[in-house]
């Protein structure tokens, strides 16, 4: 634990020497011109609970046990009861009240209670989706966390990026990221944009000819994070929904570290 | 009174339009000369009342009034009552019945169930590290990107900075056990919400 305690500080003591870099940076005027780009990291959250591991199973299992020990009996266990001390005089040859008789047991109504339980079907936790393997499905790892990324061509080679695009004149960055993951997603799909400063970045500089003919040195990429709500995507667009370990496998190496720094563990 | 103005007026009228003319008599006409009517009278007593009695009213407004203040607080400091936290009567009374007969745990169960606690404890502690870990990283992550967007733009940056209104109005479903069954119909009748209006 020490040793964890630590590494967190150090961390911390980290962002604040880093911090102080960057004012010192900033008295500096960069003559370097770069292109500014706004990118959106479109999230969906899992529909259901991730699976228990064994712990967590074994320590579920001990709450229950010490809750039903706590417990005191219910109306409907203490009707029960009674009624199977009737049915023993009864075996006995006893006598009782008709009416005790004609009512329904109280095991009687647990039997049809359960079988009418036991009718119901839930939907099953892994979807066709899942069994397909589609990653354009929103239906698809219902219990992970999946991120949005469309195919881009950056310069000859294609790949599978965050939807991105540069900002006009006039715009605010956040502006800037609305008006990509509009024209990118559609009309149909609801999302929502989480603040308005970006979450991540990232910043390439283009092959050398590129960087003599605009004078431009590079591009730098402000993600902004933002969660799905609702609706669907076109279906022509070349997209996939990732999860972590496929976000991993799939995205260029640089920028890989740049969006996993901001994305929630699993 | 009304015929009284009028004859007042008159009389002035009769001076003011009196016009140089022959006169009969060698002295001025006397004319008409009346005074208004004050329509005066002596002012009315003012009732006296028993001062006891105008004690007493007073004291029972006051008394009411502080009636009034005490059910007022007496009210504010009563919160809504919460059905689960009050124990009904007839459950109190028949709680030797409840009680249930369970075996006495052995020391090994005991032991395990302790064991169980510790490992449970020291899961979670672990979890909350990384947790912490975690949100320091994302916040690295977004100092960062702010810094690198002051380097480029001071405006753009003072613009990211603002607060976000659109978002304060937030919910969220959280996830459940198994997926929702598309196009479910519920079997049973309507919901209806019988919880009491306080």
């Amino acid at each position: 634990m020490f040793k964890l305690n630590c590494l967190l500080l150090q961390r911390c003591s980290n962002n604040v020497k880093y911090a102080i870099a960057i004012r010192k940076e900033s008295g500096t005027v960069s003559k370097e011109k770069w292109d500014i780009f706004a990118a959106v990291c479109l999230e969906r959250k899992p529909v259901i609970t991730p699976k228990l591991n064994e712990l967590e199973k074994e320590y579920e299992e001990l709450s229950k046990t010490i809750e039903f020990e706590r417990s005191v009996k219910s109306d409907f266990e203490l009707r029960h009861e009674s009624e199977v001390k009737n049915l023993e005089i009864l075996k006995k040859g006893g006598e009782l009240d008709v009416e005790g008789m004609l009512k329904q047991t109280a095991q009687d109504l647990k039997d049809s209670w359960s079988s009418e339980a036991r009718q119901f079907q839930p939907a099953d936790r892994i979807t066709d989706a899942d069994k397909k393997n589609d990653g354009k499905s929103l239906k698809r790892k219902l219990d992970k966390h999946l991120v949005f990324v469309t195919n881009q061509t950056i310069g000859k080679d294609k790949f599978y990026l965050l939807p991105q695009g540069s900002r006009q004149d006039g715009e605010t960055l956040r502006q800037t990221a609305e008006r990509v993951l509009k024209s990118i997603v559609g009309d149909e799909l609801k999302a929502q944009i989480y603040s308005n400063a970006p979450i991540g970045f990232y910043k390439y500089k283009y092959p050398l000819e590129v960087r003599k003919e605009n004078n431009v040195v590079g591009a730098k990429v402000f993600i902004y994070f933002a969660r799905y709500l609702k609706g669907q995507l076109p279906q022509k667009l070349d997209y996939k929904w990732l999860d972590r370990m496929e976000l991993d496998k799939t995205l260029p190496t640089p920028y890989k570290n740049s969006v996993q720094q901001f994305l929630i563990d699993e | 009174m009304s015929i009284n103005n009028l004859v007042t007026n008159l009389s002035r009228l009769t001076i003011k339009s009196l016009p140089i003319t022959r006169w009969v008599h060698s002295s001025n006409p006397l004319l008409f000369k009346t005074t208004p009517i004050l329509l005066g009278e002596p002012l009315k007593k003012k009732k006296r009342m028993d001062p006891a009695i105008v004690r007493a009213r007073e004291e029972r407004k006051k008394k009411k009034l502080e009636k009034a203040i005490r059910k007022l607080e007496k009210h504010a400091r009563k919160l809504k009552p919460i059905g689960e936290c009050e124990i009904p009567f007839d459950l109190l009374d028949t709680l030797n019945e409840r009680k249930r007969s369970l075996p006495a745990l052995s020391s090994e169960i005991l032991d395990k169930r302790a064991l169980l606690e510790k490992r449970w404890a020291n899961y979670k502690r672990e979890q909350r590290l990384i947790d912490v870990q975690m949100l320091d990283r994302i916040q690295y992550s977004q100092q960062r990107a702010l810094d690198e967007l002051r380097k480029e733009s001071e405006e753009l940056y003072q613009e990211a900075i603002q607060p976000d209104l659109l978002l304060m109005p937030y919910k969220v479903e959280g996830p459940v056990e198994t997926p929702p069954i598309e196009n479910y119909k519920s079997p049973d009748g309507d919901y209806k919400d019988v919880s009491k209006v306080w």
